[in-house]
């Protein structure tokens, strides 16, 4: 029997919940949570823990060196570093608008990740 | 360019500034003027590159620069004029402005209202008085961010936060996904300072030690941090000898707390909360000076933007009313006071006429308590916590009731949590 | 590595130092000032509590202390040289509390020894006076001994001032620039340092806190000295209103002073509790922080620590622990000609005009030529102070340089300009900036102006940013570019 624990981010409780893992990677119990939302919620998280990546990209405009970027869906959360080690090389052109995609597809995921501001010339 | 007629001037441009300003052009305000003393609007929302903004707003989850450009976009669409890289220097307690910039030199205005949105701004090590040397490699972590997410420098690569509010806990996640080590979070209080997510998704997402009832005693390194010492504290807070670790550091982020900032506030004579350290407001946002409103951060630090900007309209809506001469409908007042375990509560004094909105914020961490408003409202919590803050809206039947001039919001509980 | 040569080597740029280099550039010869910092004052000087001519000093005068009578005959050049030098001097006054009448008895005393000498400045107050002077002070305690005379300054702003005008009148100052060895033969000295070396016939020890070591160098060790850091506090400028005057109680305790005063920036500075410590540590402790708040409590009852905005410690050098402060260091050496030491633990900031003047007297005992020069000027202009001018020279000096415009230390209201001024004028490093313009000294201590700071710094000295240093040497603000941490990790 594997234990995970796991905090519930539903509410400023934040229970701290264990679940209790099968065999077959099934949770089997889930202990400690006060509300079936907060049981939904790392449920969910145990099963498929995604973080939507947020950071900054360099960019060839050395007044402003930098654009901050987002993924436009949630990631694995798993997949943050080596999605961090992908885009450290990425270099953005200006001009680019809120919302332009910057690289399609990271890791192969079908996420985008997009800009979050602009970048002037 | 025009600067006479100024209906409503509003100071700042950041999430408070910007919703005041649209929604006193919304409520017919004709000559809106934001005054920014950076080069774009958006305040602090460009250096907030994380998400979590307008998840009620917007019912979307954002990131500081997305929500900052729906504003912005709005703004410009309205019409209302902005003087950016200006810098307010002097607000009179008669309503006249002086602003400084690099193009028009200096301003004088007089606006028929002014909306102060200028925000917080952080306690720094002087003010916590950590003993020990100067060197380099100490930043608060909002300079910090600065640096990280605009200006494209990563201050060091082992990394101690003192404080785990919500900007101490993000900035951590910052530096672990840029390259650097992140040692230690240390905590004060038993318990964290900030959201509950933020523990999560940026403390133990990325295994980093979260130290609470510890703080920083000692600061080591002549010309770059070398090392921090940290203890334990007592529930007086003061560190208990034997407990002391030296961790070796290059960088030391602080993130001890926010503070409204007020300078141009007490210049107009605006009266002041000693327990907010914002202005005292009336549930429109009136300060105690006539037609100087004032909402977001300035007012009370609030710890999701959404409601920045949603007090901040109060704020713009009013501003605009008074510009217009109406009539605030201002009557019979009644004070807030805090009780038992209430920190402050904004506004300070309410009307027994119309709805309101409370904020307030606890001392000490609680659970399973009832939240009680004189012998008007009450209402059960699972739990209450210094860094959540808690909204109570009253009505005025609710209000009618009232017997005095006053109302105590008070905690009461069963389970005391033993703070620090 | 350079070689040099010249009359005189004055070696420390702190306030003393400062003070000789500008009083020998009245005269004709070569004067060299080499100061180990990346700028001025930044040893015991800019620790100071900026007050002049402490009361102190005055009441407990004798003429046979060296010390008092520096100060002393400094007290009549201070304000002139201010004047001269375009730094900030004000007349504040000093209010000396008296609790009861044991400290009446003592004050007494030493107000009429100090008559006998000639000293008539001092008057004693009562409660109703000094309420009415002060109003937020104690009310506990039966009056005040009060002295006109007391001013206050900004110690390091007056070194700058007296290097630039000693710079402008001929001398050459060096920074970062240490003294490794010095070597003699009959006729001069051949010193050594981290940037080449210096041979001159002359030497001024004004080394504050390596006084006594740069005199072993010579072998001219006749004198010792105990480093004793002082603890001071700045408080907001909210409470800049609070008082006055200039106050102080007698201390409770041995090695502590009780001293709350304006500064002339608007804050106000308390302290200090002094204690032996290694030299060069300026870290603070805990424990002397609550007894500098608690000592002042004495003097404003209900002052909340929330005040404090900053704190820092700093050195003094005094002669006799053991018998107390009335010795210092001005002498020629008795082993070594043409060797001046200087070294004034307390007060070095009030006794630098007379000192420096003594100093020259010294030298030409030593046998310096002293030929006036006639194209000494005393007048130095200081780089314009944005917030303290009237409103036309603001628009005016907008109209010519429009980054005066540009506010970047919104705390202190600090332009862009003066920044730019103040790295015309030598500034390299953040901590320059800071004590020339007071960029960084405000409530949020360089919060938000830090990064902009940073920037401009750069671009003036055609640096990258990553060069830039908080105070010199391996000060480093920021360590590592974006993504080169990462680069490193792929």
């Amino acid at each position: 029997m594997v234990e995970d624990k796991i905090i519930c981010i539903g509410c400023p409780l934040g229970c701290r919940t264990t679940l209790r893992i099968g065999d077959r990677g099934e949770v089997v119990k889930v202990l400690g949570y006060k509300c079936k939302q907060g049981r939904q919620y790392v449920l969910e998280e145990y099963r498929n823990p995604v973080r939507i990546f947020t950071t900054t990209v360099l960019t060839e405009n050395s007044s402003q060196p930098l654009v901050p970027v987002r993924t436009d869906r949630p990631l694995m959360k798993t997949k943050l570093r080596e999605a961090t080690l992908a885009l450290v090389r990425v270099k953005v052109k200006p001009p680019v608008r809120v919302g332009e995609v910057i690289l399609p597809n990271l890791l192969n995921s079908g996420v985008d990740v997009v800009a979050t501001d602009d970048l002037f010339e | 360019m025009k600067l006479s007629d100024i209906d409503v001037a509003v100071i700042g441009s950041g999430p408070a500034g910007m919703a005041a300003a649209i929604r006193a052009k919304e409520e017919g305000a004709e000559h809106v003027l934001i005054l920014e003393r950076q080069e774009q609007l958006g305040g602090l929302l460009h250096q907030c590159v994380h998400n979590g903004f307008g998840l009620f707003y917007f019912e979307q989850d954002l990131t500081g620069p997305e929500y900052g450009h729906r504003f912005a976009e709005k703004v410009k669409d309205l019409g209302i004029q902005v003087l950016l890289e200006t810098m307010v220097t002097q607000i009179s307690p008669d309503r006249q402005i002086t602003a400084v910039n690099n193009r028009e030199g200096i301003l004088r205005l007089k606006p028929k209202s002014i909306v102060l949105a200028m925000g917080c701004r952080e306690r720094s090590r002087g003010q916590l008085n950590v003993p020990g040397t100067r060197p380099a490699g100490i930043f608060t972590a909002g300079t910090a961010q600065r640096f990280v997410n605009v200006e494209g420098w990563i201050p060091g690569k082992k990394v101690v936060i003192l404080g785990s509010g919500d900007i101490g806990m993000i900035m951590a996640r910052r530096l672990t996904l840029e390259g650097a080590e992140v040692r230690a979070v240390a905590e004060i209080l038993p318990y964290i300072g900030g959201l509950t997510r933020n523990e999560v998704q940026c403390l133990h997402d990325f295994h980093i030690p979260l130290l609470l009832e510890h703080t920083v005693t000692e600061i080591h390194g002549q010309q770059r941090l070398e090392a921090v010492t940290i203890a334990k504290v007592n529930k007086d807070k003061k560190p208990i000898n034997g407990t002391e670790q030296m961790i070796e550091c290059d960088t030391l982020l602080l993130s001890v707390g926010l503070i409204p900032e007020n300078e141009l506030s007490r210049m107009a004579g605006v009266e002041t909360d000693p327990l907010t350290g914002g202005p005292v407001v009336d549930q429109w946002r009136e300060t105690n000076v006539s037609g100087i409103f004032a909402g977001g951060n300035v007012v009370h630090v609030h710890d999701l933007v959404d409601d920045v900007s949603w007090e901040a309209e109060i704020s713009g809506a009013w501003a605009a009313r008074f510009a217009r001469k109406e009539e605030m409908g201002k009557e019979k007042r009644i004070i807030l006071k805090p009780g038992r375990n209430i920190r402050y509560i904004v506004p300070q004094t309410i009307s027994a006429q119309h709805d309101v909105t409370l904020y307030a914020r606890v001392k000490d961490m609680e659970e399973n308590v009832t939240l009680k408003g004189g012998d008007i409202f009450a209402k059960s919590l699972r739990v209450v916590k210094p860094g959540e803050m808690l909204k109570i809206d009253l009505s005025h039947s609710q209000l009618r009731q009232l017997k005095d001039d006053a109302v105590e919001l008070s905690i009461e509980g069963e389970k005391r949590r033993q703070n620090g | 590595m350079a070689q040099m040569e010249t009359e005189v080597l004055i070696i420390g740029g702190g306030v003393l130092g400062a003070a000789v280099a500008r009083e020998l550039s009245r005269y004709k010869g070569d004067v060299i000032l080499v100061e180990k910092e990346v700028d001025f004052g930044w040893g015991s000087t800019k620790t100071n509590m900026c007050i002049v001519c402490q009361g102190g000093d005055t009441l407990e005068f004798r003429s046979e202390y060296h010390r008092s009578k520096l100060v002393w005959d400094s007290m009549p050049l201070m304000e002139p040289l201010c004047q001269e030098l375009d730094v900030p001097f004000k007349k504040v006054g000093e209010l000396a509390l008296i609790r009861n009448n044991e400290e009446l008895a003592k004050f007494q005393k030493l107000k009429s020894r100090a008559e006998k000498i000639g000293i008539k400045t001092h008057e004693f107050i009562d409660q109703e006076t000094l309420r009415r002077m002060e109003p937020h002070v104690t009310r506990e305690g039966i009056g005040a001994l009060y002295d006109p005379n007391i001013a206050i300054v900004d110690p390091v702003r007056l070194t700058i001032g007296l290097i630039e005008n000693a710079g402008q009148n001929g001398v050459k100052v060096m920074r970062e620039t240490e003294v490794v060895r010095i070597s003699q033969d009959a006729n001069q000295f051949k010193v050594e340092t981290n940037r080449g070396s210096v041979k001159c016939r002359f030497i001024v020890n004004a080394a504050g806190t390596s006084v006594d070591k740069i005199a072993r160098l010579v072998n001219s060790d006749d004198f010792v000295l105990y480093p004793i850091r002082g603890y001071v506090g700045i408080l907001d400028k909210n409470l800049g209103g609070l008082i006055k005057h200039e106050i102080h109680m007698r201390p409770d305790a041995p090695g502590q002073t009780n001293i709350l005063t304006p500064s002339v920036h608007g804050n106000l500075f308390f302290g200090t509790t002094m204690q032996p410590a290694l030299r060069g540590d300026c870290s603070t402790t805990g424990r002397i922080a609550e007894i500098g708040l608690q000592n002042v409590r004495k003097i404003i009852p209900d002052l909340s620590e929330k005040e404090i905005i900053h704190s820092f410690a700093g050195f003094l050098m005094f002669r006799n622990w053991e018998v107390g402060w009335h010795e210092c260091v001005v002498q020629a050496s008795q082993k070594v000609p043409r060797f001046i030491s200087i070294c004034i633990g307390y007060p070095g900031v009030s006794a630098a005009p007379a000192a420096a003047r003594e100093v020259t007297e010294l030298l030409r005992q030593e046998g310096l030529k002293l030929e006036t020069d006639e194209r000494f000027s005393p007048f130095r202009k200081a780089p314009p102070v944005f917030n303290e001018l009237p409103e036309e020279q603001q628009k005016e000096l907008i109209a010519k340089d429009s980054r005066y415009g540009h506010v970047v230390c919104r705390c202190e209201t600090v332009s862009e300009g003066e920044i730019v001024e103040a790295i015309r004028h030598g500034a390299t490093t953040l901590d320059g900036i800071k004590f020339r313009t007071r960029a960084g000294m405000g409530r949020c201590q360089g919060g938000f102006c830090t990064p902009r700071v940073v920037k401009i710094l750069a671009r003036e000295l055609g640096l990258s940013e990553e060069k830039i240093t908080k105070k010199g040497r391996e000060s480093r603000l920021l360590l590592y570019k974006s993504k080169d941490l990462l680069e490193a990790q792929i």
